[in-house]
């Protein structure tokens, strides 16, 4: 093979770029390009009225943004509603994994139901869980009528609002969990739990030595998912509760929402979009740093 | 074969007369372009229906679809975005601001303009004005916030029809009252989840009680935090209701459909609704009160404001003959057919007792006999047309171009006052400095 035709040939860096172009491509289209625009907008105070207007205003929607008391407010809310959201939807999925991975009859059958939830878009659950919370169609007020009492049971109220979304979320995010999880337990040996069984370890003991251990990392990579899935939900939240009553229910989403769409201050909204960036970053790093890395060097 | 050379000659006599009639009529949609028709969730089938009507007879090309949601946001991306969008339903309040941000045509633009207007009834012309333009044709007008009562509950109670309270207070006292005799929660009040719920809950009481939450000319702030103020008295009883627990705490989470199902229920005796919804409660099908629904009278003091809504014609781009279209189908639809009658208006009145802005349609007989069959008693009409009469209109928070941003942020402050037992005069100041920044915020 001569020199020249030694050149011509691709290296291997070169060829997988050339076979990652068109992703990257579309990722700047898609991620770079509105993730730009965002933060131009943020940096900017944009006005519809009397003309199209941007003026710049550097950092000071930021600083507004971190002023501002509702952004206080809905950040509380966001991360109460997350971490019972995350809490329930690890919970009950490990609960649903352990619960399919036992011999039974019909196991295809009740696997396709318990996936369900899931396939369910976000806008019909909250519909479900308002119909289901409401005093007025709600399952508490049925409850309380057939035991004789003639008061209606509203539980969207101010107090136990962010628990109904929370409930809510976790029904829809928590099959997937299970079948991830389920997924692992399917891989461990049975002859662990026969020598558990020599060893005469209770159940709890078997459960923390011998099922938890494979199924760490799983748990750290769907708390990460259900940890940004929910405090980047809206739809869920916009139709339940409207963010509301009064407040109670403003997430950081919904304020976005508020403040750019309702409100049309463009710049602020992107401003406070920012600050839930962070607030998914700063949450998935915490949790790699403190529970992620140690798990990968398990494995 | 005498009869059938007849029988064609006349047929065809008369097909070229509607032919006339049709050219005269200048309705016809010429272009073949797609007019995109949106509206909010309400009797759709009806909607398409007379969109079938002008598609078949006018030759119209109208595509229409509903928009769900949240509906003044999300037809204001839509206008923004230069969407597909060529007429939409609109509040007064938001078409205001549309006009503003130049992306609809007012109706003055219409070939028929000064026909429309001298068919309008003066105050809706004047409602329906911005910067000295009429924005759009009628959809519908109706009180909102007429003070419904449950005649049954009522006179259960012991009262009768020389009882009705004349004002707002008087109400509030009574219904102290009903429950001193038994019934726990009287009242379902307008403070309902919807973004025209409890902030116009607000607005109509203050209007009723004789205030003015802005100047209608200037939108320079009204309310004053005195004690007799309008502002303060309909705080002081929402406190003292809502503290007293005489109303359910889950009103503040109903939609529209879910209050109208509590009060259809019959739980309650007195309830802020829109007007056109007598029809509604007095159904037996669709209420558990029907022929018992009734509404509170004229008795010096107003009861609700001026809810209306109008159709738009956006300003988007596109050929002059599609616009030309969009004025033929907006014209047909929100004023006269090609026969010169106000065939939707007139429907809308017959399907659900839905008043409209024209005299045409109001003052006829068939308007009279409408409401005679929708409501529970003969003499209600009166007090449909007393109440309907006296009804007025928040200028100077609707027709202004913040009017949908002050009025997200007062439901906001008014559930949360509620809910933590919040200061009336903070509130009230509160209020009054969200509208100098909204004023400054658009050089107003």
């Amino acid at each position: 093979m001569s020199a020249a035709q030694r050149t011509a040939e691709l290296s291997n860096l070169r060829f997988s770029l050339l076979l990652a172009l068109p992703v990257l491509v579309f990722l700047l289209l898609v991620v770079a390009y509105p993730l730009g625009y965002a933060l131009w907008m943020s940096l900017h105070e944009i006005s519809f009225f009397g003309g199209y207007k941007a003026t710049f205003v550097g950092a000071e929607n930021f600083s507004d943004v971190i002023d501002d008391r509702k952004f206080k407010k809905s950040l509380w809310i966001t991360v109460r509603f997350t971490l019972e959201s995350v809490a329930l939807a690890m919970v009950i999925g490990l609960l649903i994994a352990l619960v399919l991975n036992r011999k039974m009859r019909f196991a295809g059958l009740v696997r396709t139901i318990v996936i369900l939830p899931w396939c369910i878009s976000l806008y019909g659950t909250g519909v479900i869980f308002s119909n289901l919370a409401k005093g007025q169609t709600g399952i508490g007020t049925a409850i309380a009528y057939a035991l004789g009492f003639d008061e209606a049971v509203n539980v969207v109220n101010r107090q136990w609002v962010i628990e109904v979304l929370a409930v809510g979320n976790a029904w829809n995010m928590a099959p997937l969990v299970a079948f991830f999880l389920l997924a692992n337990l399917k891989t461990i040996p049975s002859r662990l739990y026969d020598l558990a069984a020599i060893d005469r370890m209770s159940r709890l003991e078997t459960f923390l030595n011998v099922t938890l251990p494979p199924l760490r990392f799983t748990l750290f990579v769907f708390t990460c998912i259900t940890t940004v899935l929910s405090m980047k939900l809206f739809d869920f939240i916009f139709v339940l509760s409207g963010g509301g009553p009064g407040t109670a229910s403003s997430t950081l989403t919904y304020r976005i929402y508020k403040e750019s769409f309702k409100d049309l201050d463009l710049g602020y909204g992107a401003a406070m979009s920012f600050m839930l960036l962070a607030l998914i970053l700063g949450t998935t790093l915490l949790l790699y740093a403190f529970w992620g890395r140690r798990e990968a060097r398990s494995i | 074969m005498k009869l059938r050379a007849t029988a064609m000659a006349v047929a065809g006599s008369l097909m070229l007369m509607s032919g006339a009639a049709l050219a005269e009529s200048g309705l016809e949609a010429q272009s073949g372009e797609t007019v995109f028709f949106r509206g909010w969730q309400y009797k759709t089938d009806i909607v398409q229906d007379n969109v079938d009507r002008y598609n078949n007879e006018q030759g119209g090309n109208v595509d229409y679809a509903t928009v769900t949601g949240d509906y003044p946001a999300i037809m204001e991306q839509n206008l923004m975005a230069g969407a597909e969008l060529d007429v939409l339903y609109a509040n007064p309040s938001q078409a205001g601001r549309y006009f503003d941000g130049g992306w609809i045509m007012p109706a003055e633009a219409l070939p028929n303009i000064d026909a429309i207007k001298a068919d309008m009834y003066p105050n809706i012309l004047d409602a329906w004005s911005y910067k000295g333009q009429l924005l759009g044709l009628s959809y519908f007008v109706s009180t909102r916030g007429v003070m419904h009562v449950n005649l049954e509950k009522y006179y259960e109670l012991g009262y009768s029809d020389a009882d009705f309270p004349a004002d707002w207070d008087a109400l509030y006292d009574q219904l102290y009252e009903m429950r001193d005799k038994g019934l726990d929660q009287p009242f379902l009040p307008h403070w309902i989840n919807e973004w025209y719920g409890i902030s116009w809950g607000f607005d109509f009481e203050v209007m009723n009680r004789g205030g003015q939450v802005a100047h209608p000319d200037t939108h320079a702030p009204l309310l004053t935090t005195d004690a007799d103020g309008a502002a303060y008295k309909t705080l002081e009883d929402w406190k003292r209701i809502w503290n007293d627990g005489l109303v359910p705490e889950e009103v503040l989470t109903y939609n529209e459909s879910s209050y109208i199902d509590a009060y259809a229920s019959g739980r309650y005796v007195f309830s802020p609704q829109q007007l056109y919804d007598l029809e509604t409660f007095n159904r037996e099908d669709r209420s558990q009160i029907a022929g018992h629904a009734s509404l509170l009278p004229y008795q010096g003091q107003s009861w609700g404001l001026l809810d209306s809504a109008v159709y738009l014609m956006t300003s988007r781009e596109r050929s002059d003959a599609q616009t030309d279209d969009v004025k033929r189908f907006a014209s047909w639809y929100g004023y006269q057919d090609q026969t010169g009658n106000v065939f939707v208006g007139n429907r809308w009145m017959q399907e659900s007792m839905l008043f409209s802005g024209y005299k045409s349609v109001m003052e006829s007989d068939a308007a009279a006999e409408r409401m005679k069959s929708a409501l529970a008693r003969e003499q209600d009409i009166a007090a449909v047309l007393g109440v309907y009469a006296a009804t007025p209109y928040p200028k100077g928070i609707w027709s202004v171009v913040w009017a949908e941003e002050f009025n997200s942020w007062l439901k906001e402050t008014l559930q949360e006052f509620l809910q933590d037992d919040g200061d009336i005069v903070e509130t009230i100041e509160a209020i009054n400095e969200e509208i100098v920044d909204l004023n400054k915020k658009y050089g107003l």
